[in-house]
């Protein structure tokens, strides 16, 4: 996949996949091109070359609202909850997303959107306006409203931005909690190292927009192309 | 519970049975004038309050349930209650074509389009001779064979409420928790799976199908349809009407309507400059209250 702007190409021919229940995470120097790729999956704007598959279908072209109907969900790395809207009508619009064919009782809806705020942590909070939830909070808010449309993939766009180290504690069990109890894959960029590396199967490295490098968590940290990518030439 | 949330509005459709016994026809008049802006006030909010698509073509659909139902009695010979339907189905279908037009627009520039068509579909009616009848207006039937000022007063109260009723249903329904995802945020929406497109459309069309509606009926009641139905100046009154009573809220519009309709009959001796006055007030009230009346009230309820 490529992406330029102007003059500026933001990614570079840079290819992967994700396996079904895995979480991949996706880290680079500032600009390297995270939010980009995100976008482009997101289909928040369509990618110069190269093509998205999901399930084997191509979604290049789809608009957003359709590519998170095929299930692709994904949170804002500035958080965006619908401000002026109570926490359990925030997550009734994920559901209400899903366009399902067949008709459900508001009140079953309801009964769901309140489960999910329960999943995340937000129990008690259901009629509280997402404007009056702390940062963590409007941060679940956001990961319960993704949930809520069904994904079989999760982004998440630094979502521990901003947390105090046992707040990173409690997000990191919410991320492995989506994985197991959801078996949802998860892609998500991060630039808190620690997290990131004990939480994730896989990690893609980026840097001026190309992949340097891509494995374990432990073969990219001793990388000599990432660690030059983060800390520059050795000689420099 | 269900028996508590319908009596205020029982109660109120009772007493509002009663000005025809009571008012005189000057003070009637009044009334049925404060139902039109009701209806148009009311369905102006679910546009620009639910949606935020804060719109300045809504008086002039309503010009378009006025001309096009005059225009059908006028030259078909049209009942006026049909052509009062197809008013408000041309409203919708011109909703339906600038709220497409203007989907990629959001804040100032979608209002300057809106603005914009509203001012062309004005100076095309005042100019034309032939059909509209320019600045002379255009002559029409009324709605009954006998004029009736109580029999007006009831139809317009029916419609209202009718309309009201809708709209109440709607902005209750997962339609209206849609809308206000979209007015919140759209590109947050859009990645929740919302067709935001359809929801901005769909409002567009749906509001402008009531406003086409509440000027058939008004021009009908009026007998005569002048390019002042369409204008600006009508367009600041329900814009002034909504936000003075409350914005996003459902009865504000309603409240608004009144006290602004009543309001005006005292001070008409000042002539045009009542309008400036509400659009003072109406700017003072989107810079320090921004929910209106309603705000106000619910925060003084909330102190107690």
């Amino acid at each position: 996949m490529t992406k330029s702007f102007g003059g500026l190409t933001a990614v570079k021919a840079v290819d992967f996949h994700l396996g079904e229940g895995e979480i991949v995470g996706l880290i680079g120097p500032n600009g390297a091109g995270k939010t980009t790729l995100f976008n482009l999956i997101g289909g928040i704007f369509p990618a110069d070359t190269g093509a998205v598959l999901f399930n084997g279908r191509g979604i290049k072209g789809l608009k957003t609202f359709e590519i998170c109907r095929l299930g692709i969900a994904r949170t804002f790395q500035i958080v965006r909850p619908f401000l002026k809207m109570s926490c359990l009508e925030n997550v009734l619009v994920g559901i209400i997303g899903r366009n399902e064919k067949q008709r459900r009782k508001e009140e079953e809806k309801k009964g769901e959107a309140g489960e999910l705020l329960k999943f995340v942590g937000l129990a008690g909070e259901e009629k509280k306006l997402a404007h009056n939830l702390t940062l963590i909070q409007k941060k679940r808010l956001e990961m319960a409203r993704a949930l809520a449309t069904r994904p079989k993939v999760l982004l998440l766009d630094e979502v521990l931005a901003g947390l105090n180290p046992s707040e990173i504690h409690q997000a990191l069990e919410l991320i492995e909690a989506i994985r197991s109890e959801h078996r949802i894959t998860i892609f998500w960029v991060e630039h808190v190292m620690g997290a990131i590396m004990k939480a994730s199967d896989r990690i893609i490295v980026l840097d001026q927009g190309r992949k340097i490098k891509e494995g374990k968590p432990g073969e990219v940290v001793s990388d000599q192309r990432v660690i030059e990518a983060y800390l520059g030439e050795p000689d420099a | 519970m269900a028996f508590k949330k319908y009596c205020l509005p029982i109660f109120l459709i009772i007493l509002a049975i009663f000005p025809p016994l009571v008012l005189s026809p000057y003070w009637l008049h009044v009334m049925i004038i404060s139902l039109f802006y009701v209806m148009m006030a009311s369905s102006w909010n679910l546009l620009a309050g639910f949606t935020g698509q804060v719109s300045f073509a809504h008086a002039a659909f309503s010009g378009v349930g006025a001309y096009v139902s005059g225009m059908l009695a006028v030259f078909l010979g049209l009942s006026p209650w049909m052509g009062i339907l197809l008013g408000a189905g041309a409203g919708a279908l011109l909703g339906f074509g600038l709220g497409f037009l203007c989907i990629r627009m959001g804040g100032i520039y979608l209002s300057l389009t809106t603005l914009g068509f509203s001012e062309i579909l004005r100076i095309i009616i005042t100019n034309e001779e032939k059909w509209t009848r320019g600045t002379m207006g255009l002559q029409t039937p009324g709605l009954f064979a006998h004029y009736s000022k109580a029999d007006t007063y009831y139809l317009f109260l029916i419609v209202t409420v009718l309309i009201l009723f809708f709209i109440y249903r709607f902005i209750h329904s997962e339609w209206g928790v849609t809308f206000r995802a979209v007015l919140n945020d759209e590109v947050a929406a859009s990645a929740s799976g919302i067709n935001t497109i359809q929801v901005r459309v769909l409002a567009f069309a749906l509001t402008s199908a009531m406003a086409g509606l509440a000027g058939g009926l008004y021009g009908h009641y009026l007998m005569l349809i002048t390019p002042d139905i369409p204008s600006l100046g009508q367009m600041f009154l329900v814009l002034a009407m909504a936000v003075i009573g409350g914005m996003g809220s459902f009865a504000g519009p309603i409240i608004g309507s009144f006290v602004l309709e009543i309001l005006s009959e005292y001070i008409r001796v000042y002539g045009e400059y009542h309008v400036l006055l509400f659009g003072l007030v109406a700017l003072a009230v989107a810079r320090f209250a921004p929910e209106g009346m309603m705000g106000i009230w619910a925060k003084s309820r909330g102190r107690q």
